[in-house]
């Protein structure tokens, strides 16, 4: 016996190189925590739980890593329960390490007790809930290597107090990695036959093109072959937007070219992605024309919600090597393109200014992405800040853009650029985030101005829950039912608020000061920085493809609808 | 809705069972019968199970998600089987 459960834990995880913890303690954890203040590993004291999880999703978008959050029992475990539930949607790997209340009073209800992993089963790609000591080291390495083997994703591991003050002899673990699938070549065969043969073809990029980095096979593929992209809400970065080949985001807000090379196509060859509702439209209204090639490393996700014709189950960069090594012969697509082309020159992504002259929350954050570039971080909360940040910001490199997808989770940004700043260091990191947004989690601008993390937040304060409000003026007549947020009105003084949580508060609220402040923003490196832009409330977010319409009737503003229109 | 027969071979870990009633529960799969029984070697169990789909969800889906489980050895749907015994 040479340690303790909680002397085990901290050394597996040294030994499976994890070199930040986000985290809180508490009662069923504090055996941990005391290892872990002697240990190398960095724990950065968070202000809530759930912020923990943002930032373990952050570090880990940036660094590729595995991101670390912990717990301790009862509501510290069930505060985790939103970032679990946004990790395993966004196929982000985290490995959550909760306190139980001891073996002898689980099922008591015991002070603080909670059922964690029960509460997490749906959102967990496994959890553990650990009995002896000297089981720790290897629950350890085997949550690691679940959490970014295959489909990345959030693992549990649950401690009871007893198991890590119990003494216990260390067995240092081994990390071991399941191989990845062998892609099957009579798939990419067939594939690379129905690329030859298609007249209008499309790589739909999702998400995992960037989790496997296969963005420079990725841009290779798209070269050789010069077939047009469009890369998903969780794939932007993926490929550069400032390639000619790209042609934006696809779905509900995309750009009208990418949806149009959906509608229009007839081969979708489809990268990592899992045609979600928010891409597809009405289902059965979607991509009409097109054969369907779907490659992804879970095979649950191939012909789930659209058929395949053909199927590949791999990993996406061994998947894009091989359709390379087989495409030889480029196919003629002048006349796609020229189709494309043409609606690239037609429906630009473009905005208004306010009548009433406020400031256009487009324009701010086009500043930003000019002014930080593309080698930058940029995380965004939930609405429609975020859709801006996704159409606006010029994002030419894998890992640049971190927001929540597929769980759409409000207050994802500031911990998220916390965890992505700890992970990047030398990168500036820019948190576009919503008014709303910013008051669910902006307790962690304490935790960064303590702990020296000097993220930068861009609060675009549209004085309303915006892209609720948008909803309201298009589908119920502009009767705007608790949207309204007093943020206008300085409930709070985001400057004030800002100053109180240590870190720098500037506002801007007109054209001119826009470039300015950024750069005023920007030279502030030691400590976080929140800028609250005043922007007007009635921005609306364009192009769209209404909820349950199908991707034809998108509007590129309201009334105006390219593609509909071209059938008539 | 459309029924099928499933057979799953589950490590005998605390929980394994928890995780596929909850997936069944999370993607509204309705089960009609299911049995669990030891399957000899102590390490794993056998669960049999009934369930109905809703229109428009594959068994082939269904066998797939299950087979993400970490505790899931194997997963067939027997359905094909049954039916031939039965005579069907
Ligand atoms: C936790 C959570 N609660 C509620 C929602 C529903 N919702 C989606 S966007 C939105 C408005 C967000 O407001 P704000 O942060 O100001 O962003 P804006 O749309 O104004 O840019 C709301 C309430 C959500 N996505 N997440
Ligand atoms: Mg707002």
């Amino acid at each position: 016996m040479d340690t303790t459960g909680a002397g085990a834990l901290v050394k597996a995880l040294e030994d499976v190189g994890c070199e930040v913890i986000f985290g809180m303690p508490g009662g069923a954890i504090l055996p941990a925590y005391d290892p872990l203040f002697e240990s190398k590993i960095r724990h950065v004291l968070v202000r809530h739980e759930q912020g923990a999880g943002h930032a373990a999703q952050g570090y880990a978008q940036t660094t590729g890593r595995v991101g670390v959050c912990m717990a301790t029992s009862g509501p510290g475990a069930t505060n985790l329960v939103t970032p679990l539930a946004d990790a395993y949607m966004d196929s982000v790997p985290i490995v959550a390490i909760t306190g139980q209340v001891a073996r002898s009073v689980i099922g008591t209800d015991a002070f603080q007790e909670a059922d964690i992993r029960s509460i997490t089963l749906p959102i967990t790609k496994h959890s553990f809930q650990v009995h002896d000591p000297a089981d720790i080291p290897r629950v350890i390495a085997e949550a690691f290597a679940l959490a970014v083997s295959g489909r990345p994703g959030p693992v549990l591991v649950d401690l009871p107090k007893d198991v890590l003050a119990t003494a216990t002899t260390y067995t240092p673990p081994k990390l071991v990695l399941p191989s990845r699938p062998v892609v099957p070549p009579v798939q990419v065969r067939n594939a690379a036959q129905l690329i030859g043969s298609s007249k209008r073809p499309v790589f739909y990029v999702g998400g995992g093109v960037i989790r496997s980095g296969a963005a420079p096979e990725l841009l290779k593929l798209a070269e050789k072959t010069g077939i047009p992209v469009v890369t998903t809400l969780m794939a932007r970065g993926a490929f550069p937007d400032s390639h000619r080949l790209h042609l934006g985001m696809p779905g509900m807000h995309g750009t009208v070219p990418a949806v149009a090379a959906l509608q229009r196509a007839d081969l979708l060859i489809a990268l990592g992605t899992r045609f979600d509702d928010r891409v597809t439209g009405l289902l059965p209204e979607f991509a009409p024309h097109a054969a369907v090639v779907h490659a992804d490393i879970d095979p649950a996700e191939i012909s789930k919600n659209r058929k395949a014709d053909v199927g590949i189950v791999g990993d996406c960069r061994d998947v894009i090597a091989a359709l390379s090594a087989v495409l030889t012969r480029r196919t003629d697509l002048t006349a796609w393109w020229s189709y494309l082309d043409g609606l690239r020159a037609t429906y630009p992504l473009g905005y208004d200014w306010p009548a009433d002259g406020a400031l256009a929350p487009q324009y701010v954050i086009e500043r930003i992405s000019t002014l930080a570039g593309p080698e930058s971080v940029y995380t965004a909360g939930v609405g429609q800040h975020q859709m801006w940040a996704a159409q606006y910001v010029k994002y030419e490199r894998p890992g640049s853009f971190i927001n929540s997808g597929g769980a759409g989770t409000m207050g994802f940004a500031v911990p998220a650029a916390m965890g992505a700043q700890v992970g990047a260091p030398d990168r500036t990191v820019w948190a576009i985030d919503g008014d709303g947004c910013f008051q669910m989690t902006n307790q962690e601008l304490a935790t960064c101005a303590a702990e020296g993390i000097p993220v930068k937040v861009a609060i675009i304060n549209n004085g309303n829950l915006g892209m609720v409000r948008q909803w309201q003026t298009l589908f119920y007549d502009g009767r705007y039912s608790n949207t309204g947020l007093g943020t206008h009105q300085r409930h709070p003084d985001f400057v004030k608020l800002a100053d109180a949580l240590g870190c720098v508060g500037l506002r801007c609220d007109s054209r001119s000061e826009v470039d300015g402040t950024i750069l005023e923003a920007m030279a502030v490196r030691d400590r976080p920085v929140v800028v609250d832009f005043v922007v007007g409330q009635d921005a609306q977010v364009w192009p769209m493809v209404a909820a349950g319409t199908g991707n034809d009737e998108i509007m590129a503003a309201r009334g105006i609808r390219p593609l509909f229109d071209e059938v008539e | 809705m459309t029924r099928h027969s499933l057979s799953l071979l589950l490590r005998n870990e605390p929980g394994a069972l928890a995780r596929i009633v909850v997936l069944f529960s999370s993607r509204g799969v309705d089960v009609s019968s299911l049995s669990l029984a030891p399957d000899g070697s102590g390490a794993l169990s056998r669960l049999d199970v009934v369930v109905d789909l809703q229109p428009g969800r594959t068994p082939e889906q269904l066998v797939k998600q299950l087979g993400r489980i970490v505790d899931v050895k194997s997963v067939v749907d027997r359905t094909h089987d049954e039916a031939l015994e039965l005579g069907a």
